[in-house]
């Protein structure tokens, strides 16, 4: 080795503290020393001669710098080494400076014997550090651009102009940011659209600048030069074809608060953020599915039926809620209701009344509506055995397909159980019919008395011009009673004795009945035997025996309460054990008395019988409602259709059964709970499925897509009031025994629409479809899916601006509790002469005028508490100053107040704009801001010290403006998450060096601008997007670049594949080749020179280029 | 009490009186600690002499070998400045020198040697009052510990 060691004085940094002549001949005995030079400053450009000189004199093939920190001047030395084809990695740095001289000037002695270790060390290296190799890689020449607001465009703008591809991402469904929100821009008070619009329309129709807006970056790997970026585009469900026309907004039933007016103002769910938006389409804010939907076996979108209540667009709802299913109006009486269970409502107070609301609209707009016959277009008739739920549902989607069906139903009446299951003072007879009729309206041929098995077989039918069948047969008959006394005379089966009962055919029980069970089916007897028992002689009793508890009834909580009103007794944890007898009638039941075990299959504790714990209870009559089977007779003459476990088995996929052509589903073929609205359910995925078969052609989805739940956020549900449901009214308890009148009432249309105003839009757009049929252009499309797109670009600029400190954090101002209490944004909105109000300053409380303003700045700035930020936000003085000049010229007579802490006008011509405005008569008062309270009428009482007089106010004013500072947007965290960028306080991204670099981040390629990188107005951020926009010019203008020379690299002798360094390597940079003898490869483009799976490596084989064992050993032990 | 150290304690007796300042050798990675290092400079804060910078770029890159290898060659401490935990620029090298270092410790205390001769410090770039508590700290430790002595032919 010859190596010239150079010693820097740094203008005395150094050379006050060290001795350098005595280091000099310390240095110059150590082996490999050839030449000593010393130098005042030795990174200028004569200590660089200095360094060529003995370069070239005394053939040096090492350089060893006594400086400052490499940190700061080794880029320096490591290109004067590689120009002076040394190469950079023959440099070797001794830290004088910060490492020594600096924190040592106390002991100059010590320093002198630490420097001359440090000296040393670095000559010792010296000797181990050999050329590292580069290679080229090569560039795209293209750019990214995250964030399309100002930053972002004009940086577009500059890439554009010299001749490189832009991929312009925005993650809202427009261009423009936070600057297309201003009224006006300060100090010139130009219009901020004015300014902007024909930037957006640039951006627009440059044809090298791609826009992609409600995008998000969500992957970046790879090298600078050939980033790979995974790009996610949410749908906008609005297709090219939009117009718009904004026929669409009015037609929109749901209302939510405006991002874009900052809370100010409400939008509907289909909109568009302003009129100069980039692209022009408007885009539908669609969540998911909503909470109520997701839980409706049918799909019905109950969101959007109620959002058109509110609406009073009665008509409208009426569709929404009989599109998937024909019995509104029986659903909103005796559905099991799952929607209300699962709506968000619930987080807030109480969920809502969905099957009411139903059954308002139902009500309302069904008996009128004569629905439209659509004409049969097919040939293949189909054949619906069962006129029950299923079997009805299942005729009128096919008619509504084109199909000619055929019901056949064994009973003289139609309706199954919601016929001879139900009574009437749950579901009147007229309501079933009337909906029945509608389905009968639509073509469907309803064949009575026709029992399959017996009237006609299956076989038959599919042999007589029958294409297709749905078994829709239900659980006709009660489960088989096995205790004594069963058959007694007074011992009932509840199916069977409430079918009679709804046939019209003569039913009577005595003064003491039981009712043996606990769902829905107990109650319609118990509560039916209370209606037919006679009041002559004794007080009549009608007993609930449920072997469970009141917890765990299966029976809806409302006929539970309204049967306990109408003198239903119950007796929990009771089993039947026999029915006592006296001459061939019942007259006691014989009850064994249990507790709660251990769960069972249903997850509900079993119970438990109590040893020798019996009890008898004088009854009557005995009505057992312990379950339904499935009578069989329908199979005769039916080949191929199996049943298992009392059901008919199916595909789960088709509802097909064993017989091709043969389909089945509600009660009989367990496709759900149970349930009125799951027969409903399976029914008209039933008709989907036999249209696939018939049409040989998978047309429609049996089942519905899982879609995304949508709920609101906590924060959303916080910002709710809390109220109460709007009580259901039913008939009084009096009136009732005796009585088959309907016990529940409707809501009247005014509760109607109160009831229904409660709801949270969860999903946002309900899927109502009332947008399709309003626009002219067919440009909705509610399926759009969202896309993912991979690029490959050589630079990345992130422009992801911004977000308002949340001026809730501090309390004791009032923001979010008092409607008068705003921020200079939303003032901002206000004033905007395109904005929510068209540039009237209107008072939220109440639309009027403010007379008396008062300003507070500094809000979430200058902050040292936890509840805020400590730096200055930059724009907020003259921010708060514009707007207070252009509420004076507007209102002459507006009283304007604005508590600063300090002014701050830095800007060109800021000052004087500012002297301007106190001119127009804004005062200004050096204040600190105790606490906003709220007076009754809305006006705020502000409690202040002006700082100046020491003085203490208290003010009235119609309007409080806070000024809230600045911090990194979401989107800013998000992309520092997926570059790896470094972000500061507030969350600002961490530029290269604060002064040097301001638009580099740490990872080469990635540059930063505006107020992603801080707080800043708009020419600055111009100003930092032209250089960030320069620096990726010229960058990418070599066309490739070296790749870095503090790499990993592997021997391939040693390496003995055992995989450890591709498993530790932080970047993927590492991997192991395939083959029978693996080894490690570093791709050098990615590799970030950490050497972790240099330590890591069990063989030695992995080295780090610059900070080999050999180098890092020798700078230790010298 | 090994007999080891009992050798140890006498002789460092000896050592102290001579008083022979302490040698300690201490790692930063480049991203963080180096730069918190360069920063206190900056400030001209007052550091012992004892301790002498090593820059690596990651604390990761450090490894027992060279831990022990300062140790071996005359350092009676040794120490590691990296990233917050959770902030490592290169994901997860910390972690990886936190283990390196507590393997260090149980090899060094298995042959009776201190194990607080080797620690580990994190601080952020910005954070230079962490980095002087450091090496305070650390040359506070080995200092009130004796000269580390060493048997190698």
């Amino acid at each position: 080795m010859r190596c010239g060691v150079f010693l820097c004085e740094c203008g005395g940094n150094i050379s006050d503290v060290l001795d350098l002549d005595s280091l000099a001949d310390s240095a110059r005995g150590q082996d490999g020393v050839v030449s000593i030079s010393r130098n005042q400053f030795m990174c200028g450009t004569e200590g660089r001669r200095m360094i060529e000189q003995a370069v070239e004199e005394r053939g040096l093939d090492r350089i060893v710098i006594g400086a400052c920190s490499r940190r700061f001047q080794g880029p320096t030395f490591e290109r004067i080494a590689r120009e002076l084809r040394l190469g950079e990695n023959a440099v070797a740095f001794g830290n004088l400076r910060e490492g020594c001289s600096f924190i040592h000037r106390d002991q100059p002695d010590k320093a002198q014997l630490k420097a001359e270790k440090i000296v040393s060390a670095a000559v010792a290296r010296a000797r181990f550090q050999s050329d590292l190799p580069r290679g080229r890689t090569f560039l795209h020449r293209s750019a990214l651009v995250v964030g399309g607001g100002i930053a972002g465009i004009a940086a577009a703008e500059e890439l554009s102009g010299a001749g490189i591809d832009v991929h312009l991402v925005e993650r809202e469904q427009s261009l423009g940011g936070y600057m297309a929100r201003l009224s006006k821009t300060f100090p010139t008070e130009d219009c901020a659209m004015c300014s902007l619009a024909p930037q957006l329309t640039g951006a627009a129709l440059d044809p090298r600048i791609h826009v992609r807006t409600l995008t998000d970056v969500t992957e970046i790997s790879g090298p600078p030069g050939e980033f790979r970026v995974k790009l996610r585009q949410r749908p906008r469900f609005v297709s090219e074809a939009c117009v718009g026309c904004d026929d669409c907004t009015p037609a929109c039933p749901v209302s939510v608060s405006s991002e874009f007016d900052l809370g100010v103002a409400k939008r509907k769910a289909i909109s568009r953020p302003f009129a100069n938006a980039v692209p022009s389409l408007y885009a539908i804010d669609k969540r998911g599915s909503s909470p109520c939907k997701s839980a409706c076996p049918a799909g019905t979108s109950a969101q959007g039926y109620v959002a058109l209540v509110v609406e009073g667009r009665f008509d409208e709802a009426y569709r929404v809620a009989s599109g998937p299913n024909p019995f509104p109006s029986v659903c909103g009486r005796i559905c099991t209701h799952p929607c209300e269970s699962a709506c968000a409502r619930a987080e807030v107070d109480q969920p809502l009344a969905i099957a009411a609301l139903k059954r308002f609209v139902a009500d309302r707009v069904g008996p009128e509506t004569v629905l439209e016959k659509v004409p049969v277009i097919h040939s293949e008739k189909v054949a619906i055995i069962g006129a029950g739920p299923a079997g009805l549902s299942c005729a009128r989607d096919l008619a509504k397909l084109g199909y000619q069906t055929t019901v056949f139903e064994a009973l003289p009446v139609a309706g199954g159980m919601l016929k001879t299951g139900i009574p009437d003072y749950r579901l009147p007879k007229d309501v079933l019919g009337r909906e029945i009729a509608q389905v009968t309206a639509l073509g469907v041929e309803l064949k009575l008395g026709q029992r399959a098995g017996k009237d006609f077989t299956i076989d038959g039918l599919l042999e007589n011009g029958y294409s297709a069948a749905f078994l829709a047969v239900g659980l006709q008959k009660s489960s088989e009673v096995e205790i004594p006394g069963a058959e007694l005379e007074g011992s009932e089966r509840a199916v069977e004795f409430l079918r009679r009962l709804n046939l019209g055919k003569p039913v009577s029980v005595g003064d003491r009945v039981v009712v043996i069970g606990g769902g829905d089916v107990a109650l319609d007897a118990a509560r039916s035997s209370i209606r037919l028992q006679k009041t002559s002689g004794r007080e009549p009793k009608v007993t609930l025996a449920y072997r469970r508890t009141r917890e765990q009834m299966p029976a809806l909580d409302e006929e539970v309460e309204q049967a306990i009103e109408e003198g239903l007794e119950i007796e929990f944890l009771v089993a039947p054990l026999e029915i006592v007898g006296k001459k061939g009638r019942v007259s006691a039941l014989r009850l064994q008395r249990c507790k709660l075990g251990e769960p069972d299959s249903s997850g509900r504790r079993r119970p438990v019988p109590i040893e020798g714990d019996v009890t008898e209870i004088e009854a009557d009559t005995v009505v057992f409602a312990i379950g339904q089977d499935m009578v069989c007779d329908f199979l005769e003459g039916c080949d191929g259709v199996s049943v298992e476990g009392g059901q008919i088995r199916i595909g789960r996929d088709t509802l097909m059964t064993g017989k091709a052509g043969v389909f089945a589903g509600g009660d009989a073929a367990a496709t759900g709970g149970w349930t009125a609205i799951e027969a409903i359910a399976a029914g008209t995925r039933a008709a989907r499925s036999i249209h696939n078969y018939l049409r040989d052609e998978t047309l429609l989805q049996v089942w519905e897509p899982e879609a995304a739940q949508a709920r609101p956020s906590a924060e959303e549900l916080a910002g709710r009031e809390v109220g109460r449901r709007i009580p259901i009214t039913v008939l009084d308890r009096m009136e009732r025994r005796g009585s088959w009148d309907e016990v529940v009432n409707g809501y009247s249309e005014e509760d109607a629409i109160a009831e229904a105003s409660r709801c949270l839009a969860c999903a946002v757009c309900s899927e109502c479809e009332a947008c399709v049929r309003a626009c002219p252009a067919g440009a909705i499309e509610l399926d759009q899916q969202e896309t993912v797109e991979e690029l490959a670009v050589g630079a990345i600029i992130v422009a992801t601006g911004h977000k308002e400190f949340d001026a809730r954090r501090k309390i004791p101002l009032g923001f979010g509790r008092f409607s008068n209490v705003v921020t200079q944004s939303q003032i901002a909105r206000l004033l905007a002469p395109s904005g929510p109000t068209a540039g009237e300053l209107e008072r939220p409380s109440d639309g009027t005028v403010p007379k008396k303003i008062f300003m507070l700045q500094c809000v979430g700035s200058r902050d040292c508490t936890s509840s805020g930020n400590e730096h200055c936000s930059a724009i907020c003085c003259l921010f708060s100053t514009l707007h207070a000049s252009l509420i004076k010229q507007h209102y002459p007579d507006a009283d304007i107040t604005i508590g600063y802490t300090d002014l701050r006008a830095p800007g060109k011509a800021h000052e004087e704009y500012y002297r301007l405005v106190q001119e127009r008569g804004v005062r200004y008062v050096r204040s600190r801001v105790g606490e906003v309270m709220e007076e009754p009428d809305k006006s705020l009482r502000v409690r202040f010290e002006d700082t100046v007089t020491g003085r203490k106010n208290e003010e009235l004013f119609d309007l409080v403006v806070l000024a809230a500072g600045l911090e990194a947007s979401a989107g800013t965290t998000e992309i520092a998450h997926v570059a790896g960028l470094q972000q500061g306080s507030a969350g600002f991204i961490k530029e290269y060096h604060p002064k040097l670099r301001p638009v580099d981040t740490q990872r080469p390629g990635i540059f930063v601008a505006g107020t992603a990188q801080g707080p800043k107005n708009i020419p600055d951020t111009i100003a930092q997007a032209k250089a960030a926009a320069a620096r990726v010019v010229s960058m990418l203008s070599a066309g490739f670049v070296l790749t870095p020379a503090q790499i990993a690299s592997s021997d391939l002798e040693q390496c003995i594949g055992c995989g450890i360094c591709e498993t530790v390597c932080p970047q993927g940079a590492v991997e192991l080749s395939g083959g029978d003898s693996p080894h490690s490869i570093v791709d050098a483009n990615s590799c970030r020179g950490c050497g972790i799976c240099v330590a890591e490596c069990p063989s030695g084989a992995m080295t780090l280029g610059g900070f080999s064992d050999e180098e890092i050993l020798a700078e230790v032990m010298v | 009490m090994t007999s080891t150290a009992a050798e140890n304690t006498q002789a460092s007796e000896t050592e102290d009186a001579a008083g022979a300042e302490r040698k300690i050798i201490g790692f930063f990675c480049r991203e963080c600690a180096y730069a918190a290092a360069d920063a206190t400079g900056n400030a001209r804060v007052s550091l012992p002499t004892t301790i002498r910078s090593v820059l690596v770029p990651c604390t990761g890159r450090v490894s027992p070998l060279h831990l022990l290898s300062a140790l071996a060659d005359g350092a009676d401490g040794v120490y590691v400045a990296g990233c917050l935990v959770g902030q490592c620029h290169y994901r997860e090298g910390n972690l990886h020198a936190l283990d390196r270092i507590e393997f260090a410790q149980a090899l060094l205390q298995s042959v009776g040697v201190e194990p607080e001769r080797v620690q580990m410090f994190t601080m952020s770039a910005a954070d230079s009052p962490r980095f002087v508590e450091a090496a305070r700290e650390m040359h506070e430790t080995i200092s009130n510990l004796p000269p580390l002595q060493r048997k190698c032919k």
